[in-house]
């Protein structure tokens, strides 16, 4: 398990999914099904989730509710995906968006 | 603060401030435009700022490519910081039947006979111009590449900013709240915060508020206002070029420069009035109508609604000029939904009306008599 990961928290409690395979930029990686995908990110150790579209700069987890537009990402193909937001699933194919993301997949 | 001013313009929109500078340019600078809330803030703020030269009257095909020939230069001739947004990356007017079609070729003819690029295309030359569209429902299109849109905000500004540096008296958050009437002459304004400003001139360019503006002047118009909702979607990279229009459905569909796509539809039942609350039945229909000619775009999420209204004249054309019997009233009203697109070059005229020099084109049909003489001006493309 990854230094990034909480292992016990003082007021709540998690029940982690199985363990599943997913991609990152074509590299396999190991999360827990249902968890948000940023969250399998974060624990994986993966900080950058995105690029700022016109001077990109790196953005990294930031609101993980679903405001904030930090951790847009292209999931399965499809752009601007809210990884904080989007459940783990296995094989799921992550990447890195290019600018505002594109439409057709 | 000036207590007498040549012209009094009423209303800070488009039309308000393009008009000031044209006056301006036409040596005409002591004038003072009268906003009772921002610039933009009534209709041209809200408005979908498309700018399309496929009309189907030889007034509007006029009106829309002189404007259009004016933006494509404005930037430089206003000397503007920003950027007006002008993006000319077309229209694409869509046809769903044979009737559509065969008036879209007449409205073809004469807009190539004035100037204007357009032309009619097969369905599956459309299919290139706009890969993602559905072309089942489709007979055929017309197409000019000319057409595009403009940011009302950058443009407004760009006119005010230039008329200001010509000696232009603009005043925001003041509310005009009466035209006083000697005779058949206007004195002046009275304005909120209690001052009477006398004047030469007034122009009444309310947008949605002309209708009470002119009864301030004991005149009266047959106009109303009406509800058209808006919504924009989040930024993606460039997907769609032309603005997509569909007089069947009502609606029209462009992506900004930003990336956001912006839908507009207008609703057949919307009362008149002054509202400008949004609705969700609104975001069902629309998202109904354009999904159905433009598919992929329901991937897209929404990201916000707004209304603005509409000032609509009995046969949606505007009322430009000034009253019988009123001296130095004038009127650039009721554009009913398109007076941004043809806001460059009515201002131009108007000026050139209100000083007395030659005018570029006639649009002396469009004084407020038509309605009198049942002269009413049937266009047919119009959404």
């Amino acid at each position: 398990m990854s230094e990034y990961r909480i292992q016990q928290h003082p007021i709540l409690q998690f029940s982690l999914g199985r363990r599943v395979k997913f991609y990152f930029e074509g590299e396999a990686l190991e999360g827990r099904e249902g968890e948000p995908v940023a969250a399998a990110l974060h624990a994986a150790g993966v900080k950058v989730l995105k690029y700022s579209a016109e001077r990109e700069r790196p953005r990294g987890f930031f609101c993980a509710i679903g405001n904030c537009s930090a951790c847009l990402m292209r999931v399965d193909g499809r752009a601007n995906v809210r990884t904080c937001l989007e459940p783990l699933r296995e094989g799921m194919w992550i990447e890195r968006q290019q600018g505002k993301g594109d439409l057709d997949a | 603060m000036a207590r007498r001013a040549e012209v009094a313009i009423i209303g800070g929109g488009i039309i308000g401030c393009a008009t000031a500078y044209e006056l301006a340019r036409l040596g005409m600078t002591d004038v003072i435009v009268f906003e009772k809330n921002y610039l933009t803030a009534g209709s041209t703020g809200r408005c979908g700022a498309g700018v399309r030269q496929q009309w189907g009257l030889e007034m509007n095909v006029r009106l829309a490519r002189g404007s259009c020939k004016i933006l494509e230069s404005l930037n430089e001739d206003l000397q503007y910081d920003g950027d007006i947004g002008f993006d000319q990356g077309g229209y694409l007017v869509l046809a769903f039947d044979d009737s559509q079609m065969e008036q879209f070729r007449k409205n073809v003819k004469l807009q190539n006979s004035l100037g204007t690029p357009s032309r009619t295309v097969s369905v599956d030359e459309a299919a290139e111009i706009v890969p993602h569209i559905n072309t089942e429902p489709l007979v055929g299109a017309t197409f000019c590449p000319e057409d595009g849109h403009a940011d009302p905000f950058h443009t407004t500004m760009a006119y005010a900013e230039a008329a200001r540096r010509l000696g232009v008296d603009i005043r925001t958050y003041t509310e005009v709240t009466d035209i006083e009437v000697e005779g058949d002459r206007i004195r002046g304004v009275h304005t909120d915060d209690e001052e009477f400003i006398s004047c030469g001139m007034v122009l009444n360019a309310a947008g949605p508020y002309s209708g009470p503006v002119a009864q301030m002047a004991g005149v009266e118009i047959p106009v109303y206002s009406e509800r058209h909702q808006i919504l924009v979607t989040e930024p993606v990279n460039r997907y769609q070029k032309p603005m997509v229009i569909s007089f069947q459905h009502g609606f029209y569909c462009q992506q900004t420069p930003h990336g956001s796509f912006i839908l507009g539809l207008g609703d057949p039942s919307e009362p008149k009035g002054f509202n400008i609350e949004t609705s969700w039945q609104f975001m069902e229909h629309v998202a109904h109508s354009v999904l159905s000619v433009l598919p992929p775009l329901a991937d897209l999420r929404v990201v916000r609604q707004w209304s603005g209204l509409y000032n609509i004249t009995p046969d949606a054309q505007p009322i430009l000029g000034g009253v019988p019997g009123l001296q130095d009233y004038y009127m650039a009203v009721g554009f009913s939904g398109h007076g941004f697109m043809v806001g460059p070059m009515t201002a131009r005229l108007m000026a050139q009306m209100m000083t007395g020099e030659d005018m570029d084109m006639d649009i002396s049909m469009l004084d407020l008599g038509r309605f009198d003489r049942g002269e009413l001006i049937h266009e047919p493309s119009v959404v």
